[in-house]
């Protein structure tokens, strides 16, 4: 058997079609956009998952190329004369198409694990859910088009699958609206789209997507080793099963994968010695980057009364909305990771720190402005902003005599936490 | 000539090309209440005319098809030259209709292009092989289209819009290439034992 699968490896269209989905996979990974995965695991499996979007109907048509072969070399009566059944003759195909599909999309997925492994700690085990349901999905599409190119053998057959799979693609969520649960079952690139820092893809979906496109997969085996009609309307059932219970199994939650939060990797984790830095579980890879601009900041703001001691990673999610507790002697800092998968704009953080130190609540209605903030955070730090806006603020600032100005920039700290920012607060 | 079409399968194409745009015409018309049809369904379309036509390229035998004493250039130049028409001309009657397949420049250039491509690969990989490339790439570059920085649009030059220079000038030289591969070296050539098998 191992013998006769390495025959076919070798023979059959697997290795191009593994080596095809390697390249079109990596070339969308690394083009398109990379800060879309480098934050981390999940966001790196969740934007493979969206690739699918080529890869999938890719898989259809290599499948329908490979299940035309016997038809293409005339030799579908000579095997039929053989004593060995059509099952058995199939078994080696399926298992060479399947190893195929399922090494190109592993490669992918090394490929960008390479380019964030220096960085990406987090590594939670839904992550290989969300892997295991894009393997599933590309061994279901590569059989099922095994099975349409032995069903239907025509040159056309794999290519107008290949868009007839995009076009299902395409279709689901607007035909399942607004029943978007219904396109999460049966469309493995759904919600898959701008994964954020905290986001997690819920077991039950995982669970959910796998049943049906195991229910596909047997289906697609059954109509590969069919020599009858009889077989052919048997294989319905299976995918009629997998469908109901998958839809059985989905949580009726439209925007259920997009509003998923993680609770484990929003946990802060903390540099060890004082004054504590602290960066969300999924960006600590990057807490060595933040923690000398973070300090620096910090040393920038002592002057002030009651400084801040603390900075801490702002994992405010606005889907669901939920704010980190607030505390008047803690900085919130927003942590993102950029396309090379270190903290992203490295030289703002220390201004960006020291303005945090002007915001006040999340429940605040009366909030300085980001221009105000810049403005005294620079004055503090010593040097021009930016953004024009802040800019003029920061002269006005200027020109007043020292006293003075530290006087309106403890002001506009104090109005802050008190929530009582007046318009113009900083130069009235 | 009606040999030459006969044996190139072109009844069959032609059938498939014109059924495949009628279909996404009757569907965008039912389902849809804008007239003008999306890019990512026009560039779709061109696609699948494309393809359908690419069966065309080659004959089923296409060694004893360079012993006959036809002179092939202006054969198979005037073969892609129809082939363009086929493919633009009924997204063209489209403009006058409920769903308008257009615009007619982008219709165009992503025909040109495409066939480019296909002459390409069936003068390189041979006819079965050559709908490979235009599809792989065509998905890809319809679905996640970049505008920045320029290499990004001459990639995804398909889904460019119709304004767009690097676009145009990807798809002309996609064009010249496959019409002088083809034109000169015609589909690639199999082993015998394969070709007769067909």
């Amino acid at each position: 058997m191992s013998r006769v699968l390495r025959i076919e490896l070798r023979r059959s269209a697997a290795l191009g079609s593994a080596l095809i989905l390697l390249a079109v996979g990596t070339l969308l990974l690394f083009f398109v956009d990379r800060s879309v995965f480098t934050t981390g695991w999940m966001q790196l499996a969740m934007t493979q998952r969206l690739y699918l979007a080529v890869l999938w109907p890719l898989a259809l048509a290599a499948g329908a190329w490979q299940g035309r072969r016997e038809h293409r070399t005339n030799v579908t009566e000579l095997f039929a004369s053989t004593p060995r059944s059509r099952a058995h003759r199939a078994v080696p195909t399926l298992l060479a198409m399947a190893l195929a599909v399922v090494a190109g999309y592993l490669a992918m997925g090394i490929a960008g694990g390479a380019w964030i492994a220096g960085t990406a700690r987090y590594l939670p085990a839904s992550v290989f859910a969300v892997l295991a349901v894009g393997v599933l999905a590309l061994v279901a599409a590569v059989w099922l088009g095994l099975a349409a190119g032995r069903l239907l053998p025509s040159p056309a057959t794999a290519p107008a699958l290949g868009l007839a799979g995009l076009g299902v693609l395409l279709l689901l969520p607007g035909a399942t609206r607004p029943h978007g649960w219904l396109a999460l079952v049966f469309s493995p690139i759904y919600e898959m789209n701008l994964p954020d820092a905290y986001t997690t893809v819920p077991g039950r979906a995982s669970v959910a997507q796998a049943v049906w496109l195991a229910a596909l997969a047997v289906t697609a085996v059954l109509l590969v080793v069919s020599g009858g009609w009889r077989l052919r309307v048997a294989a319905l059932l299976p995918v009629v099963l997998g469908a109901a219970v998958a839809i059985a199994a989905m949580p009726r939650d439209n925007r259920y994968v997009i509003d998923a939060v993680d609770p484990v990797a929003r946990e802060l984790v903390c540099a060890h010695d004082d004054p504590r830095v602290c960066v969300s579980r999924v960006h600590a890879g990057l807490l060595a980057e933040v923690v000398p601009p973070a300090r620096a900041a910090l040393t920038v703001l002592a002057p002030l009364p009651s400084p801040p001691t603390q900075v801490h990673e702002d994992t405010t999610t606005y889907v669901p909305a939920r704010y980190p507790p607030w505390h008047d002697d803690v900085v919130l800092l927003r942590v993102d990771a950029g396309s090379d998968g270190h903290l992203a704009n490295r030289d703002l953080v220390l201004a960006e720190v020291v303005a945090g130190a002007f915001a006040g609540p999340a429940d605040c209605d009366h909030l300085a402005g980001p221009d105000e903030k810049m403005a005294a955070a620079y004055w503090l730090i010593g040097r021009a902003p930016a953004t024009p806006g802040a800019v003029a603020l920061w002269q006005n600032l200027r020109q007043r005599p020292e006293g003075e100005a530290r006087a309106r920039v403890v002001a506009l700290r104090r109005a802050a936490l008190g929530c009582t920012v007046q318009d113009g607060q900083l130069t009235r | 000539m009606r040999l030459y079409l006969r044996s190139r399968r072109v009844p069959a194409a032609l059938a498939g090309a014109v059924a495949g745009v009628a279909g996404l015409w009757t569907l965008w018309s039912v389902f849809s209440d804008s007239r003008e049809v999306g890019v990512q369904l026009v560039v779709l379309t061109v696609l699948l005319s494309v393809i359908a036509l690419t069966a065309t390229l080659g004959g089923p035998d296409d060694e004893l098809d360079r012993t006959a004493a036809f002179r092939w250039l202006p054969r198979r130049l005037a073969h892609l030259a129809a082939a363009f028409l086929v493919v633009v001309l009924p997204l063209l009657a489209t403009l006058a209709t409920g769903a308008r397949f257009g615009p007619a420049w982008l219709v165009a250039r992503d025909a040109a292009g495409l066939l480019g491509l296909t002459a390409l690969g069936a003068a390189a990989l041979g006819v079965g092989r050559a709908w490979f490339l235009p599809l792989g790439w065509t998905l890809a570059a319809t679905l996640f289209p970049r505008s920045e920085p320029v290499l990004g649009r001459i990639l995804t030059w398909q889904a460019q819009p119709r304004v767009s220079a690097a676009a145009a000038v990807t798809a002309g030289l996609l064009a010249v290439c496959g019409l002088l591969a083809y034109a000169v070296a015609g589909p690639a050539r199999r082993a015998p034992a394969e070709a007769a098998q067909r």
